[in-house]
């Protein structure tokens, strides 16, 4: 029976819909009712929703097509291919923030974690109260659903957790302290722990093996390698987009009745404002959250091995009110010795406790917001640390710093540079006193939100509640973007739920959008 | 790819390995250099720009300290010369010396050598767990990949809606 079952849906042949820079030796033209712009979280749940519904849909990515079958163990290789610049994209702040995005067939969701949460109540509650979206918490429900059903949000199977999540979780009970399963878009993952790299055994239900599947089964067509220079219009009406093969240069031209930007939150601003379109609001390219990262690398005496294992089997929500998550996240060798300061012997001496270091990490629900600038066609981040965040990160490493050596650590690494090494949990409260300058910390994202929010005031917001750019016509934004406030978790969930509710939108109205 | 290390960019980095990586790494310096060109070519060209830049400055700006460029400093002279970009005057001199040491230590312990002595074998153990998922659970995820293609209409007799629209 086993011999029979593939890891992952349409692993094989490249699929007959399925067109890259190989097929498109020149100048091309398309039409289609929808044009969908990436092809991740949002791209790929709108295109899926109304390929199904009957509409002829074009989905264009930038980055290149890939199976499970290419998602190997070599690491650099990975982040090369399926990430944007190498990974090597930064805000400008003091401290700069390093952040990735995926740049594949199925986005960022190829190389995410894969944490499957629904927007939190309170978040809900406050864009409904503060943002004119009435009703909204009840809204989504539905959307929740289905999409959980779609992407198999599911716990982890108890025998794929590995001894960083296990340690984790013992320093989280022994503190007394709430720490939950974590919920993941995964059916039955085994723990290569390499969904940062693209899921090798096709268990991660990333768009690529979803919802793409899905779009694809019901008609609509994707092209990869094919980055968007811009949206054509008509006055105020989106009539298509202009793009260009990557490699050959050739130039790919869909005319289309609806466009939905689905470039996520630095390159969608960007993507609307080299086309035209600007927001009354003056709002567009503003009030971008990050969720501001970082970690602690802890020593132990025993085998903590944290590549054998499901990746964040749990979550520490202890601290979820005050906007601090905790959960281990593994990496492998080299991404890892590439975040310490240590080099030489001392680099070597370190690394060989590799297999017995948690890496822990924190995610921060920030109060400053940023902007993305488009300079010269190209999108360029700023983002700047605000003192409470920066406080917020540092009471983070103090508690996690105290569950780990609840846990049994020995030592641990800190992530502000220079400031040594921690023994015992004592040195962790001291930290508090001392002074750690935030430009000190290492700061790593992956949750860029906000840079076209949405809102019922045109006058306060770039989208409708929908994501129909407001003063546009047939213009819809279906991502991060869209998120008034950072929602203080992993936002793969909620992007999938907006889009649905926004495809279902589009159908209600297909006479308008698409006649 | 694109990028290609300059010779100057080339010559400071390798005498940089002993430098940077641990001394078991050394032997496995042209390969680490090979590697970080890879790296650079994926990367923004600000930064493979800003890189190759402040790699002539750090491989020049030795001449007056010690007496010849950095590419051709060995042992504690090395050694002095890296220490006094990492705590350099100027934060350009401080990122250069750090982002060197990020982007070499990236390139060290991707040698399967590195990653062999560090105990760390993924490819056996990612064969190891997709044979184990689809044996063991291979009934459920053919039911997951048939309820993605299954019919679920976003809304009812949609489909009529559209002929009509």
């Amino acid at each position: 029976m086993a011999a029979s079952v593939r890891p992952a849906l349409l692993e094989g042949p490249r699929p007959p819909n399925v067109f890259t820079r190989d097929d498109l030796r020149g100048a091309t033209t398309l039409d289609a009712d929808v044009v969908v712009i990436g092809s991740g979280a949002g791209g790929a749940t709108m295109a899926a929703e109304l390929a199904e519904a009957g509409f002829d849909v074009i989905v264009l990515e930038e980055g290149r097509y890939y199976q499970t079958r290419d998602f190997t163990a070599d690491t650099s290789a990975m982040v090369r291919q399926l990430y944007r610049d190498g990974g090597a994209t930064m805000a400008i702040g003091d401290p700069p923030i390093l952040y990735q995005e995926g740049r594949a067939v199925g986005g960022s969701t190829v190389i995410n974690g894969g944490m499957s949460w629904r927007t939190p109540d309170k978040v809900l509650a406050r864009w409904d109260r503060e943002l004119g979206l009435t009703g909204i918490a009840r809204e989504l429900e539905p959307y929740f659903e289905r999409v959980e059903r779609r992407i198999h949000v599911a716990p982890m199977d108890r025998e794929a957790i590995g001894n960083d999540n296990l340690l984790l979780k013992k320093g989280a009970d022994a503190m007394g302290w709430k720490v939950i399963g974590n919920l993941r878009n995964q059916a039955h993952c085994t723990g290569s722990n390499r969904c940062a790299f693209g899921c090798p055994t096709g268990a991660k239900q990333s768009a690529l093996v979803s919802y793409l599947p899905r779009a694809l089964h019901y008609g609509a067509r994707v092209y990869a390698d094919v980055r968007v220079d811009h949206i054509t219009r008509d006055g105020k009406r989106a009539t298509g987009v202009i793009g260009t093969v990557t490699g050959s240069g050739h130039r790919v031209t869909v005319r289309a009745r609806l466009v939905v930007a689905a470039c996520g939150a630095i390159h969608t601003p960007a993507l609307l404002v080299r086309s035209g379109f600007r927001s009354p609001s003056g709002q567009l390219g503003h009030n971008l959250s990050m969720h501001p990262n970082t970690k602690v690398v802890a020593i132990f005496d025993e085998d903590v091995t944290g590549w054998r294992g499901v990746h964040q089997a749990f979550q520490v929500r202890e601290f979820q009110d005050q906007g601090l998550l905790f959960a281990a996240v593994n990496m492998p060798p080299s991404i890892l010795a590439m975040s310490f300061p240590q080099r030489g012997a001392a680099l070597g001496q370190l690394m060989q406790h590799y297999d017995r270091m948690v890496l822990a990490g924190m995610l921060c629900e920030d109060t400053a917001t940023g902007r993305v600038r488009t300079i010269n066609g190209k999108p360029q981040a700023f983002y700047q640390l605000a003192e409470a965040d920066a406080a917020n990160l540092k009471r983070g490493v103090v508690l996690l710093s105290e569950l780990l050596f609840a846990a049994g650590a020995q030592r641990i690494l800190l992530p502000f540079h220079g400031a040594g090494e921690l023994h015992n949990a004592d040195e962790a409260r001291a930290l508090l006193a001392r002074d750690l300058p935030a430009r000190r910390c290492e700061v790593v994202t992956v949750h860029m939100m906000g840079t076209a929010r949405m809102g019922v005031d045109r006058s306060a917001a770039v989208t409708d509640p929908f994501g129909l750019v407001h003063d546009a016509d047939r213009l819809m934004v279906t991502d991060a973007s869209l998120f008034p406030t950072p929602i203080g978790v992993n936002p793969m969930e909620t992007i999938m739920a907006l889009a649905t509710r926004a495809a279902g939108h589009v159908i209600d109205n297909a006479r308008r959008y698409v006649s | 790819m694109t990028y290609r290390h300059a010779a100057t960019t080339r010559a400071v980095l390798r005498s940089l390995v002993p430098v940077i990586c641990p001394p078991e790494a050394i032997p496995l310096g042209d390969a680490i250099v090979d590697h970080l060109e890879l790296s650079l070519a994926a990367s923004p060209a600000l930064i493979q720009r800003g890189l190759a830049v402040g790699l002539v400055a750090y491989d020049l700006g030795a001449v007056a300290r010690h007496g010849r460029r950095a590419r051709a400093l060995r042992g504690d002279a090395a050694e002095r010369y890296f220490v006094s970009w990492e705590h350099g005057a100027t934060r350009l001199q401080r990122q250069l010396a750090r982002g060197v040491n990020q982007l070499m230590s990236l390139s060290c312990y991707e040698q399967p050598e590195m990653m062999e002595r560090v105990g760390y074998r993924p490819g056996p153990w990612i064969a190891e767990v997709t044979q184990r998922r689809l044996t063991v659970y291979g009934d459920d995820v053919r039911r997951q990949q048939a309820q993605i293609l299954a019919p679920d209409p976003l809304r009812p007799g949609v489909r009529v809606a559209r002929e009509r629209a």
